[in-house]
């Protein structure tokens, strides 16, 4: 464990902060290494912007800590965002600047210039940097931010729901530039709503939720925690189906066809009890992130 | 009602006041109270004949016209004259700021920000957004006009009379109303609030000078001036209706003229467009200062030219004010030549003495709001990107802070330099630019005093960076009414300018800049610790 905090880019170990009486962030515990893009999921209000906002030294935490290059987020919050990019959700501009000044200016904020994969990214993304902010939609001030980050040569890059703007076009072409970002080697810590997106991209996950990262890991280690969909038929009734530690919703079709959903640690079991009942038919459904996802926030009781 | 273009206005007309009703309520209270306590103060400053023919004097040199508008009328004088003379103008001006601030929010504001696209998704007329704004800001004018003759009924000064009362409080309502539907008009033309807000106030900048000018010139030219109407009104002499009648025809045209244009134009646009601009940053955008220099840019070149504007027309009229041979053509004979000289410079620095504060406070609100843009950019969600960059947040602030600082002392300079030339245009022996710069040099530690104060606010309680503006506005009152109202010689110590009373006719005084120099760097070492220290603010 010693040995991976060493060369995580972002370290962040129980992590607080409070607005007030009201606690944003309770626990938030979790690290990004190079290479590697980091799904941050969770449902509005969980803290994930808050999360993001300390990382960029705008919100000064209340506890723990968190280091980005091993440096504190926010006393060296300058030397930081030299290797930083990011993308907010609400991308606000400044309505009489054009897109491509825009672009620029955060280049040159940034310590770079105007470069030959800005205008790349100018043509990819089909944006008229000629027209001025105000005239643009949320879907073109968002490529504004991600032109920009996406021609930064940064190490680590955070982009906080970045495509809730963008057509399906331009969500593949997200996708497309951050999985170039993650073959030169880049950390990219993504959060995001779009669960098939995080699904397609991102190595390991971490979900929060009220304030507390509640599970990290690669999705395949996570499925063990999730429930596996069957449909299936017997020859023999199998009445003591609902009985069966593990086994949940349990509904029968007028087809014949049985529906339920099982704990993953008792699966072998369930099945053996359906191989005594002469099987017919089985299908399987692979648990998915957003059956995941719905586990840990519809119910209020967590795991 | 059965009209599609305006439906549901009363029901957009009950939801604006409703949320706009804490606003309406402070503009409102804030100005009958203002009003209404000044009329309460003369019956006790001008009680006797004899202090009323003092005043009534000082009312009718030129600067002083310059400044209040001509006395109408003429003599015996009561005070109630004296009251309709100093206030009207004022109060005039007052209204306008009120009217223009919530018509292009509740208008153009509304579009920019998206919110009236919801709005018009419902069931609700194309046209009935501008005509319920209209309607609630007549109807606030109204009820403040109605309280105005009411508080004027109440104070009852010698010399009243409830048509009289009537007239003023109602025509300054009409006043009010009149400048409303000139911002709704002009919000029509352009398509953003921004451009709105500063078309609206050049337009009134212009009517302004026009009337000062007609007004020191040839008086009956101001009747070619909507904003010159108000003084129009002879209230307690002739008590003329006829300006009520012009500002509300007026407005009638152009609310319609409004209503007309908004019909004909697609949402969030003018007839203005925006142009597009440049793919490619100039070598010259490259950090913050550049960048706040390019949001301000129209802000800080108006200011200072409009400032520079003014000196140059109070400037135009020191013929007419420093010249005593005028009032008494004797004097030369008794006093010499030179002696006169000296004497007309005099009256014109007293006139200087009072218009610095005229010039430091317009000067101060440019240097504000840049300032304030920290907390106003913050909160709008434009800076958050520019957190996220290696930018340190005391370079942010140092940037503000430095462009705030130059824009204010350039536009006071502005206003000097325009005073000095617009004498040199119209003196046989101009008043040497010496003079003015005093003037200029001792307003520095005033004018950073409250600068500093914005940024301190701004560093640690962005929440009330309005203050910065309030405690402005209050100096202006104080300097500019201070002595009229007979207001106790405290009050003037509440703000940085009431210890350095009467320059240019007065020198500065070192030792006084040097303290006020010592807060304003205080306030500024405060606000930078604050500003380090603090959460920033996101936009959602």
């Amino acid at each position: 464990m010693m040995n991976q905090n060493n060369n995580a880019i972002l370290h962040i170990d129980h992590l607080q902060k409070n607005f007030g009486k009201f606690q944003a962030l309770k626990n938030v515990t979790f690290d990004v290494y190079p290479g590697e893009v980091f799904g941050f999921i969770g449902p509005n209000g969980a803290g994930k912007s808050t999360t993001i906002r300390t990382l960029l030294g705008i919100l000064r935490a209340s506890g723990g800590t968190a280091t980005l290059f091993g440096k504190d987020v926010y006393k060296d919050s300058v030397s930081i965002h030299k290797r930083l990019a990011y993308v907010p959700g609400d991308v606000y501009l400044w309505p009489n600047l054009t897109g491509g000044e825009i672009i620029d200016l955060f280049l040159k904020l940034g310590n770079t210039k105007h470069n030959r994969k800005t205008d790349m990214m100018i043509k990819r993304f089909q944006l008229d940097p000629t027209k001025k902010a105000r005239t643009y939609s949320k879907g073109n001030r968002q490529k504004v931010a991600l032109i920009a980050a996406f021609s930064t040569d940064a190490d680590f890059y955070i982009f906080d729901e970045p495509t809730s703007g963008l057509d399906p076009l331009n969500e593949e072409i997200f996708q497309q530039s951050v999985m170039e970002l993650k073959k030169e080697g880049k950390a990219v810590l993504l959060s995001s709503h779009i669960l098939s997106e995080v699904e397609k991209m991102c190595d390991r996950i971490g979900i929060i939720r009220s304030g507390e990262i509640v599970e990290t890991g690669s999705l395949s280690d996570m499925r063990h925690l999730t429930r596996t969909v069957i449909e299936f038929q017997t020859m023999q009734p199998t009445t003591e189906l609902q009985t069966l530690q593990g086994v949940h919703n349990v509904t029968v079709g007028t087809n014949g066809l049985t529906t339920f959903s099982v704990d993953s640690d008792q699966m072998s079991y369930v099945m053996g009890y359906l191989a005594s009942k002469q099987i017919v038919s089985l299908q399987s459904t692979p648990p998915t992130l957003e059956d995941l996802f719905m586990r840990y926030y519809s119910s209020n009781e967590g795991r | 009602m059965e009209n599609r273009n305006f439906h549901q206005t009363w029901f957009l007309t009950r939801f604006s006041l409703k949320r706009d009703w804490l606003k309406l309520a402070l503009w409102s209270v804030t100005l009958i109270v203002l009003f209404a306590a000044v009329a309460a103060k003369f019956t006790t400053i001008y009680d006797t004949q004899a202090s009323i023919d003092e005043i009534v004097k000082t009312l009718k040199s030129p600067s002083m016209v310059s400044l209040f508008g001509k006395l109408s009328g003429s003599a015996p004088y009561s005070t109630a004259d004296v009251f309709a003379g100093e206030m009207t103008v004022f109060m005039a001006m007052m209204a306008a700021i009120m009217n223009f601030s919530i018509i292009i929010k509740n208008t153009r504001g509304e579009e920019d920000s998206g919110l009236l696209e919801i709005i018009q998704s419902h069931s609700v007329g194309k046209l009935s957004n501008l005509s319920s704004s209209l309607i609630e800001l007549f109807i606030i004018n109204l009820l403040i006009g109605f309280f105005y003759a009411l508080g004027l009924q109440f104070a009852n000064l010698t010399g009243t009379d409830t048509n009289g009362n009537f007239l003023l409080g109602l025509g300054l309502g009409a006043a009010g109303f009149m400048f409303a539907t000139i911002a709704a008009f002009l919000s029509q033309l352009v398509d953003n609030s921004r451009s709105a807000t500063i078309l609206s106030y050049i337009v009134f900048g212009i009517m302004y000078i026009a009337r000062m000018s007609t007004d020191v010139s040839n008086p009956k030219a101001t009747w070619f001036i909507p904003f010159g109407w108000v003084e129009k009104f002879s209230t307690y002499q002739e008590n003329n209706w006829l300006p009520v009648v012009l500002m509300l025809g007026l407005s009638l045209i152009l609310s319609i003229a409004a209503l007309w244009i908004n019909d004909h134009r697609d949402i969030g646009s003018g007839i203005i467009a925006t142009r597009p601009g440049r793919a490619k940053a100039s070598a010259f955008l490259r950090g913050p200062l550049s960048l706040f220099w390019r949001l301000h840019r129209t802000t800080i070149i108006v200011w200072v030219i409009g400032l520079l504007i003014l000196g140059f027309t109070y400037g135009s009229i020191f013929n007419t004010i420093g010249d005593i041979l005028k009032t008494n053509p004797a004097m030369e004979k008794l006093i010499g030549a030179t002696a006169v000289h000296k004497a007309n410079i005099l009256i014109i620095k007293h006139f200087v003495a009072i218009l610095m504060i005229v010039f430091g406070v317009l000067a101060l609100f440019p240097g504000i709001q840049i300032i304030n843009y920290l907390k106003s950019g913050e909160s709008k969600g434009y800076l958050e990107l520019i957190h996220s960059k290696p930018v340190s947040r005391d370079y942010l602030f140092t940037s503000v802070l430095v462009l705030g600082i130059l824009t204010s002392l350039i536009a006071l300079f502005a206003g000097m330099l325009g005073l000095q030339l617009g004498g040199a245009s119209v003196m046989k022996h101009p008043v040497a630019m010496s003079v003015f710069l005093h003037g200029f040099y001792a307003y520095i530690s005033p004018v950073l005093i409250i600068l500093a104060l914005s940024a301190c606010i701004v560093g640690w309680l962005p929440k009330f960076a309005v203050f910065g503006y309030l405690y402005t506005g209050f100096a202006l009152f104080v300097g500019y009414f201070g002595k009229l109202i007979d207001l106790p010689k405290w009050v003037a110590k509440i703000t940085p300018f009431g210890y350095i009373p009467n320059v240019p006719v007065r020198k500065l005084d070192m030792g006084t800049m040097w303290w006020q120099l010592g807060i304003a760097l205080t306030l500024i070492i405060i606000g930078y610790i604050g500003y380090h220290i603090r959460d920033l603010k996101s936009a959602n």
